[in-house]
């Protein structure tokens, strides 16, 4: 592969799942600190 | 109406919005335009799209639904001020305009996913002529009334037991299957090639404006921002149910579905196919059935030798392509039905009404090529209206005081920044105004006859259908009003 494929994969897909997988840590860790809290 | 039922946990609300963002346009529709648009060069407009206007307007539409706890009308009326009322029951008729030949969709897809499972479908070389006898029978049409059928059951079992239940386990499984079909695709033989073409981007095709504005389109379409899908589904939210943090969850999940979806689809395609890949993936067809329902089945016979292989594996990718549908199906039903509740209908009558008017009226949609085509051009563009209302209502409301006493209210878990502002203010009716003048205006180089009303595809047929709409909405605004918010 090309280095600018490579460049575009990697920032894409950085930020794609990259995007989701921060908010889904994120997510999981606001509703644990709900939990304890209650 | 005070709200009774809500989402039980901030899961089952995400993943039901998420099955409302996940619909067949990830798999078949966002495929066909990443190839159409240079591979890689499309990914790059596609991801800034998604930050500028598939996100602000998911949030947009959860924080109105939250807020207002009424469907499109009621939360337009709300927001924006009871003088319009109009604008959201224009958001209401387009996506239950959608929802009547979306129900014909996903009717095909469930055919095909008995096909592939019973082997039918492997009986034949000749994929076209297999497409071409389904959709001009009537099995289309009983496809279409198992559909409505399956849809009225999720959502008459209610928000719990019917919405959230069913969509945790149709996006759980969508999910694992799409994994499982990720994996079979990328260890094919040659299946890198397909991985380079659709990452590598293509200078010219990067400064060509197209791409961009097939990219917005994309990310309009695909991610149901706009669509009041998600608002209907934030009436059921808790009151310290957050919205920033799970709208990103939603944008970012929608989209790294499709990233996976093309994946998958590219590695297949230049690995089995013996004639030119890329004609393939970009073939259209109609409706935008070409990649799908023609050209798959015949790659699907030919990952392996085994013919119980190939049916396993074509099977789970209909079912997979059945789950995306439903679970965007029922999201339009339940709009359609929230609706009626708000005017006063009870659930049961309400969801009775909608069944069987998308019944009836996606009928021609089930039996006409022709007439599905017209309708989805008509209020598949009608959406990119849809986003410019609920981005109106916020303006009206103000849209720091939105941001402030509604976004970032009590249960919030991260703040949004001065910047919403911005983006809700001007760039969403910039993109607004961009598109739907690209698109209508694209229509008249197709169509000499851009003004006819009675052609499928074109300026006039969007503007005539939009225009009965509208004006009948304005007319009668003043008991929209009275029937739902007073």
């Amino acid at each position: 592969m090309k280095l600018e494929g490579i460049i575009t994969l990697f920032v894409v897909a950085g930020i794609v799942w990259g995007g989701l997988f921060y908010f889904l840590y994120n997510a999981v860790k606001f509703e644990r600190n709900k939990k304890s809290d209650e | 109406m005070k709200q009774k039922e809500f989402f039980t946990s901030r899961w089952g609300l995400i993943l039901s919005a998420l099955g409302i963002a996940v619909g067949t346009g990830n798999i078949w529709r966002f495929s066909r335009i990443v190839a159409q648009n240079g591979g890689g060069s499309f990914l790059i407009p596609w991801v800034i799209f998604l930050l500028i206007w598939s996100i602000p307007l998911i949030i947009a539409e959860f924080a109105i639904g939250k807020s207002t706890r009424f469907g499109p009308i009621g939360a337009i009326a709300k927001t924006a001020g009871n003088k319009f009322a109009w604008m959201g029951a224009f958001i209401a008729v387009v996506t239950t305009a959608i929802m009547f030949y979306y129900s014909v969709v996903t009717g095909w897809c469930i055919r095909y996913f008995v096909s592939a499972i019973s082997g039918n479908l492997f009986n034949t070389t000749d994929h076209l002529e297999y497409w071409n006898v389904f959709s001009q029978s009537l099995f289309p049409l009983l496809y279409h009334f198992i559909a409505m059928l399956i849809g009225a059951f999720i959502i008459y079992r209610g928000v719990v037991n019917g919405i959230e239940k069913t969509n945790k386990f149709l996006v759980t499984s969508l999910l694992i299957i799409l994994l499982i079909l990720l994996f079979r695709a990328v260890t094919l033989p040659n299946a890198f090639e397909g991985i380079k073409y659709f990452f590598t981007p293509k200078l010219e095709y990067i400064l060509d404006y197209k791409v961009w504005l097939s990219a917005l389109t994309q990310n309009a379409w695909d991610t149901g921002a706009g669509w009041g899908l998600i608002l209907t589904y934030a009436v059921y939210m808790k009151k310290n149910e957050d919205i920033s943090l799970n709208a990103a969850l939603i944008g970012f999940g929608n989209n790294s579905v499709s990233l996976i979806a093309g994946i998958t689809i590219f590695s297949t395609v230049f690995a089995l196919s013996s004639v030119d890949a890329m004609t393939q993936i970009s073939q259209s067809g109609p409706a935008n059935t070409g990649l799908t329902f023609i050209y798959l089945p015949l790659l699907f016979s030919k990952i392996s030798s085994s013919l119980l292989v190939n049916t396993f594996f074509a099977g789970i990718f209909f079912l997979a392509l059945s789950f995306a549908a439903m679970s965007s199906l029922i999201s339009m039903m339940e709009l359609s039905t929230r609706t009626f509740i708000d005017f006063g209908l009870n659930r049961k009558k309400a969801i009775a009404v909608v069944g069987l008017m998308g019944f009836i009226f996606g009928i021609p949609s089930a039996l006409n090529m022709d007439f599905f085509t017209n309708q989805d051009w008509v209020w598949g563009v009608g959406l990119i209206l849809s986003g410019a209302f609920i981005s109106f209502s916020i303006i009206r409301y103000g849209v720091d005081k939105f941001r402030t006493e509604i976004i970032n209210a009590e249960g919030s878990d991260i703040k949004i920044g001065k910047w919403y502002n911005f983006v809700i203010a001007f760039l969403i009716p910039f993109q607004v105004v961009v598109l739907l003048t690209w698109w209508l205006v694209s229509s008249a180089s197709w169509d000499p006859e851009w003004w006819n009303p009675f052609h499928v595809e074109n300026a006039g047929t969007c503007l005539f259908q939009w225009g009965l709409v509208l004006a009948l909405f304005i007319t009668i605004n003043k008991t929209l009003v009275r029937k739902t918010v007073i």
